[in-house]
């Protein structure tokens, strides 16, 4: 008896196909890591912008204060300098981690950028044109290019490029150049998926409605492909730290023999920075957090004691580190979001 | 189909390499020599003629002959295949339980801050990492060996000097005979502090090697893990009463050990990576790692093409290997592809 009432408002009652956003936050919250995440990376992009505005004109340039350099004391951190001063730039290091925020957001996001749009599609357009012409010769070039360690082939192509175009080199080369060279890496993972998922029925189902290649790939293989994509964006963020901070650190500190000093300079009795000749950093005073890390890796170790001027490497460090967690969780959170039955 | 990788290598090299180096000379006759270099290069590359350093052994400047990068590597490469040697077993050791369990596992509790740890060790520099534990073991270090000097754990050049000079085995400080391994040399010549020595700081470079690269590993692993722990034939085990612990062990191992072979397959340029920045964040000037940051850093590339041809070699036939393991473990495999 009650069921010609109900049906009836099944019926005026039009349910949307879609739901809504908010419907589908209420539905499957984000989960903690996806918050903490998220939060995290608000706050670098809110300090990046706070940077902006804070230091605009001279944003490339950490300021030198010849009292805090090394023939006086190491100063640690405290109230007025929260972080410590990093003694060879001579610079505040909060105020140095603060004015590198802007530059090294943009940096990740650029090679993160071109490494996911190429390392996206062209492993989807591979993995849904399996034994095709398309696949052959992506995966041909992922497979070749993949047995160079990347950070080798990234700094030989910066190098050669040093040697042919001195005036082109530059942290817009550096990027472009460290995308290109990112993504296979990525565009395996994602064919591995991709090929899957060009089995699926549903993909079967659109093909034979006759849908075209694009259409497959775009509302199909590419949504469904976003897993590796996801577990492979905080991993990426590792070896670019890495080129930025290990060639520094070497060419300061385990260069036998030191770095190479200008003709007729004063002999200095503390370490300078120096930047290695195909570094993609304008000048040797550049902030930028793999800088100074590799930097304070070395001479927070060469000061008195062995551990005693922690503040040099650790903060840089807690800084690249923290901005790769808050892409890891925020990446598990999307990923676990999308899947929230696994 | 190797070849043909390993010549597309080359050709990314020579644009990057030896293009720019031509174009930077005078342009009309590097020009044409930017034409058919290429050629030359495959041909001399593939016939294992690699050039020269631009040093000799012995005094600077005399009639000595220039070594050939051949004979460079082959002093270097014996260290760093005894470092792999150790490496690599702790790797596994660590990467395969890790990963499993964490896949496997339902619970939160293990799998939240597993990913969380391996990712923060992923993102962690591998020379900061070499560096802080350098620092961290040198005071017992030096204690128990007294006099080591202080550069790091490789007995330096001073060290023999204080002893009364090389010991006649070893040739230049670094480079050890017959063999070329310096803990097989040790042996061999019954110097047992060289050989403590030795053991122990490929024993310490090792861990951190090998802490280092689970991390990337563990990333790509653990899915694999967790998409067994969803086949048919284990939930079917399960439902029959099966343990969990036979489940994981046995079944859930057995399945995920080809896909873990082509992850290690896919992650030896990282691995390499890792171990060269530890080789050169332990000083350690007797491996790979020290060869390509010095060449890289004093501008020399020359080394830098049949050094990557060596790596692409290894990667490529490893890969190759892996497939063909892969295949035998896991015939279904085949179907798939």
């Amino acid at each position: 008896m009650n069921e010609a009432p109900a049906q009836g408002t099944a019926e005026t009652v039009a349910v949307p196909l879609r739901p809504s956003l908010r419907e589908r936050w209420a539905r499957r919250p984000p989960s903690l890591g996806f918050l903490v995440g998220a939060g995290l990376l608000t706050t670098y992009i809110v300090v990046a912008i706070s940077a902006l505005f804070v230091f605009r004109n001279s944003l490339g340039q950490l300021p030198q204060t010849t009292a805090w350099v090394p023939p006086f004391n190491p100063i640690g951190p405290s109230w007025a300098h929260p972080f410590g001063v990093m003694p060879g730039f001579g610079t505040d290091l909060f105020r140095a981690i603060w004015q590198a925020t802007p530059w090294d957001l943009g940096i990740v996001a650029g090679i993160v950028g071109i490494d996911v749009f190429l390392g996206f599609f062209l492993g989807a357009i591979a993995g849904l044109n399996e034994g095709g012409v398309f696949d052959a010769v992506i995966t041909f070039v992922c497979d070749s290019l993949g047995a160079i360690p990347t950070f080798l082939l990234a700094i030989v192509v910066f190098a050669g490029l040093v040697t042919v175009a001195p005036s082109a080199v530059g942290l817009p080369l550096f990027v472009g150049v460290f995308g290109v060279i990112l993504w296979p890496t990525m565009a395996r993972t994602v064919r591995e998926r991709a090929r899957t998922i060009a089995h699926a029925p549903y993909v079967d189902a659109a093909r034979a409605s006759g849908a075209s290649f694009p259409r497959i790939l775009v509302r199909h293989v590419m949504p469904n492909s976003l897993g590796p994509v996801l577990a492979q964006v905080p991993l990426d963020v590792a070896p670019i730290f890495f080129v930025l901070s290990a060639f520094p650190w070497y060419y300061n500190c385990q260069l036998p023999g030191g770095p190479p000093t200008p003709p007729n300079s004063p002999p200095l009795h503390y370490l300078v920075p120096n930047l290695p000749f195909f570094s993609p950093l304008p000048s040797s005073s550049f902030p930028e957090w793999g800088y100074l890390l590799g930097f304070g890796t070395c001479d927070g170790f060469t000061s008195v004691g062995v551990f005693a001027s922690w503040w040099m490497y650790f903060f840089p460090l807690l800084a690249i580190v923290g901005l790769g967690l808050a892409l890891g969780l925020l990446c598990d959170g999307i990923e676990r979001w999308r899947h929230f039955d696994r | 189909m190797i070849p043909v990788q390993l010549v597309f290598v080359l050709l990314i090299l020579y644009l990057a390499i030896d293009v720019p180096a031509g174009l930077a000379r005078s342009p009309p006759e590097s020009l044409s020599a930017i034409d058919q270099g290429f050629f030359q290069l495959v041909a001399n590359i593939f016939s294992g003629n690699w050039g020269t350093t631009s040093y000799s052994l012995g005094e600077t400047g005399g009639a000595k002959p220039l070594l050939s990068w051949a004979q460079v590597f082959a002093y270097y490469i014996p260290p760093s295949i005894q470092l792999a040697l150790f490496a690599l077993p702790i790797a596994a050791a660590l990467a395969y339980p890790v990963s499993l369990l964490a896949g496997w596992s339902r619970r939160p509790g293990l799998d939240a801050p597993s990913r969380f740890v391996t990712l923060t060790a992923a993102l962690l520099p591998t020379f900061v990492v070499g560096t802080l534990v350098l620092n961290a073991l040198f005071n017992p270090y030096l204690n128990y060996f007294q006099d080591i000097p202080a550069q790091g754990l490789l007995p330096a050049d001073f060290w023999f000097f204080n002893r009364g000079g090389y010991p006649s085995w070893i040739l230049y400080g670094f480079v050890t005979q017959p063999t070329g391994f310096p803990l097989i040399d040790a042996v061999v010549h019954e110097a047992w502090t060289i050989a403590a020595i030795s053991f122990t700081k490929t024993l310490i470079q090792a861990s951190v090697v090998a802490v280092a690269y689970v991390a990337i590993f563990f990333r790509h692993a653990r899915s694999i893990a967790r998409s067994v722990r969803e086949e048919v034939y284990i939930v079917g085990a399960r439902a029959r009463g099966v343990s969990e612990h036979t489940l994981l062990w046995r079944h859930a191992a057995r399945a995920v050990t080809p896909s873990f072979l082509l992850v290690f397959a896919l992650t030896i340029p990282e691995y390499l990576g890792v171990q060269f920045a530890v080789e050169v964040a332990f000083t350690d000037q007797s491996g790979f790692g020290y060869l390509i940051f010095a060449s890289l850093m004093a501008g020399d590339l020359s080394p830098i093409i049949p050094l990557v041809f060596l790596i692409a070699i290894l990667v490529l036939t490893w890969a190759l290997v892996v497939d063909l393991i892969a295949v035998r473990l896991d015939p279904r495999g085949v179907a798939s592809r």
